[in-house]
């Protein structure tokens, strides 16, 4: 009974890997998933009806005057709907926000990334004021790579533009590259161990169905 | 966690969305309906071509990013970049009419 949408206006920021992560490990738990994806690339529309071996639902639904009663629909029959926007601003995104418990902004390391994501957020801060109700938003760094300069400047940058941000960071790793060929979400090593720390994470946020025994 | 009420999203940030572009597809302007023969011969009151109106080029700068981004919607909805933006100025209420939508690129060829 939990929607989450993905969302940042710059393209290739990890938006449809974090859905896959989460949907893949979902749907191993146990969980009735399902996917909306709203981008015109319908990356993870393709890769469900093709790669994935996971039990995912997925609609491809561009049309912003269509995209709640997708939503709205796919709800009523799965225990987590989540929402892979287009890499760009556009009306489908700001409605999934507006039907989201939770809205994820992956980062990647570059400056673009960082004002896409102050975009967004002040997006997500707008719709929530126009529905007097809070939408919870999370920053969440994508192809992370520790130890390294760009790496500790994007934190910095993030900190400095006060975004609210995930604890969890998704490393650069084969693993997450590799899913989108094997259909199968990482369930060891570093890639699994992540995978499952972002869920936690999310659960903790209160944006999954309680109690959720998240597959090891 | 309980079942959400999707109901009213639409309606609180329809304000919000119409500031954004539509990802709508496209949808092809229905073919003339055919006129019956005794309307052929009538004349019908030519509108002013865009040489009468004056063609104007305008330029316009924006980040290599959007410019990249435009690209990508436009040939998505099968358009040029021209067509496209004039499109969406159209739903702002530009005054804009199908001719002037027409592809100059295939004129000129």
């Amino acid at each position: 009974m939990s929607i989450i949408t993905i969302a940042t206006s710059k393209g290739g920021a990890g938006k449809t890997t974090i859905a896959r992560l989460i949907l893949g490990r979902l749907s191993l738990s146990g969980l009735r998933t399902a996917a909306v994806d709203a981008d015109f690339n319908h990356t993870l529309t393709d890769w469900v009806r093709t790669a994935s071996k996971h039990a995912i639902t997925v609609e491809n639904e561009l049309d912003e005057t269509q995209i709640v009663s997708v939503v709205s629909r796919l709800h009523d029959a799965h225990d987590v709907v989540v929402v892979d926007t287009a890499g760009a601003a556009a009306q489908a995104t700001i409605f999934a926000i507006g039907c989201a418990d939770l809205v994820l902004v992956p980062i990647q390391t570059s400056s673009a990334d960082i004002v896409e994501a102050i975009k967004t957020v002040n997006l997500i801060k707008s719709a929530s004021l126009m529905m007097k109700r809070d939408v919870t938003a999370r920053v969440i760094m994508t192809a992370y790579q520790p130890g390294t300069n760009i790496s500790a400047h994007i934190e910095k940058e993030v900190a400095k533009a006060e975004l609210p941000v995930m604890e969890i960071k998704l490393h650069r790793l084969v693993a997450f590259q590799e899913m989108s060929f094997t259909g199968l979400v990482p369930t060891s090593g570093l890639a699994g161990l992540q995978c499952m720390n972002l869920l936690d994470e999310i659960q903790a946020l209160g944006a999954l169905p309680e109690p959720v025994k998240l597959a090891s | 966690m309980a079942k959400k009420d999707l109901a009213s999203v639409t309606t609180d940030l329809s304000a919000l969305a119409s500031m954004m572009p539509t990802q709508r597809p496209v949808v092809a302007a229905p073919r003339a309906v055919e006129q019956p023969v005794e309307l052929r011969a009538l004349k019908a009151v030519p509108k002013p071509t865009q040489e009468e109106e004056g063609v104007i080029q305008f330029s316009l700068s924006m980040r290599k990013e959007l410019r990249k981004q435009l690209a990508r919607l436009a040939s998505d909805a099968d358009m040029t970049m021209r067509a496209f933006v004039l499109n969406a100025l159209k739903e702002k209420g530009l005054s804009v009419r199908e001719d002037d939508l027409v592809d100059l690129r295939r004129e000129r060829r």
